[in-house]
């Protein structure tokens, strides 16, 4: 019988959380805003495997959409700021 | 330790794990947030301390605790996007230039669009109303969306985007009224269901409804 390591996926959640979120502040080329809503992406994943732990299927799925339609929104936000030459 | 029976053992070790995990993100978001000056910069950030918010709300793992994460999920989005616009149009205002929303025109030209929205959106709206609650609203609101879409030549009168709103409002009392209902006389709980459902249902339909009226705007524009 395969047992289902539970622990497996929440502590690589953890890590992912944790890691991504010190790669959103202090990771390389964040100066860039464009590079740090892509990094946002990383804890995004890791949050979605502790959701997934724990069993909340409706609140993974409106996070799954709402992380998706947030990355859009910031990274036209970006794009239009640069478009009207402001300091980003 | 004061933990209800229907908690599994699994989440209740967890627990501590999870909760450290929330601190450590939100305090390095918080601090990110107090090293940046600029606007855009602190915005992304904020996203990170959204995310150790849910991480401690989610760690509880009750049934309960999903149900408060999905609000806290669409409060978090609504909230990245009105600030998103506030710091575009201070911008904008600075500089004297303008940017709208969408980068190109949108221009559908999609058969569908025109020789079938009645039915279609007849037919989402129906199953919407049939399931009911949110994803009823989202079902039916989408719906809406594709007869406004799809409906482009003439425009809605303002009044009518103003009964919308009002709609909105009134569904969230019954959502309300509902909810009370659940604690203070718990006999009527099929009375207080249907009228959360209901509530949520044209509060979400109307809510969709609504993005569909200003999105057209934007789909006007040649």
């Amino acid at each position: 019988m395969v047992t289902f390591e539970l622990n497996i996926w929440f502590y690589t959640g953890c890590t992912l959380t944790i890691i991504g979120s010190l790669a959103t502040v202090w990771g390389p080329g964040v100066k860039d805003p464009i590079v740090r809503t892509l990094n946002t992406e990383i804890p995004s994943v890791g949050i979605s495997l502790m959701l997934l732990t724990y069993n909340h299927t409706l609140a993974l799925l409106t996070f799954v959409a709402t992380s998706v339609v947030i990355s859009l929104i910031l990274l036209r936000a970006i794009t239009r700021l640069e478009e009207i030459g402001a300091e980003v | 330790m004061l933990v209800p029976e229907f908690v599994p053992q699994i989440f209740c070790s967890l627990y501590l794990p999870a909760i450290y995990t929330g601190f450590i993100v939100g305090f390095v978001g918080l601090v990110g947030i107090a090293i940046n000056k600029s606007d855009i910069h602190v915005l992304i950030l904020t996203d990170i301390v959204g995310l150790a918010m849910l991480i401690v709300v989610g760690a509880v793992g009750t049934d309960l605790a999903e149900a408060l994460i999905l609000p806290g999920l669409v409060v978090e989005l609504a909230e990245i996007l009105a600030i998103s616009e506030i710091l575009i149009s201070r911008e904008m205002r600075k500089k004297g230039k303008s940017s709208s929303l969408l980068p190109t025109p949108y221009v559908f030209d999609m058969e569908v669009m025109t020789t079938a929205p009645n039915f279609l959106s007849l037919l989402l709206i129906g199953y919407g109303i049939f399931l009911t609650g949110f994803t009823g609203g989202v079902v039916a609101g989408g719906g809406i969306l594709l007869y406004v879409l799809s409906r482009k030549a003439k425009g809605l009168p303002i009044v009518l985007i103003d009964g919308i709103g009002a709609i909105s409002g009134i569904a969230w009392c019954l959502w309300i009224v509902g909810f009370l209902l659940f604690f203070i006389t718990p006999d009527l709980w099929l009375l207080s269901l249907f009228l959360a459902a209901c509530g949520l249902l044209l509060k979400v339909a109307s809510k969709m409804g609504l993005i569909g009226t200003l999105m057209r705007e934007e789909f006007k524009r040649e």
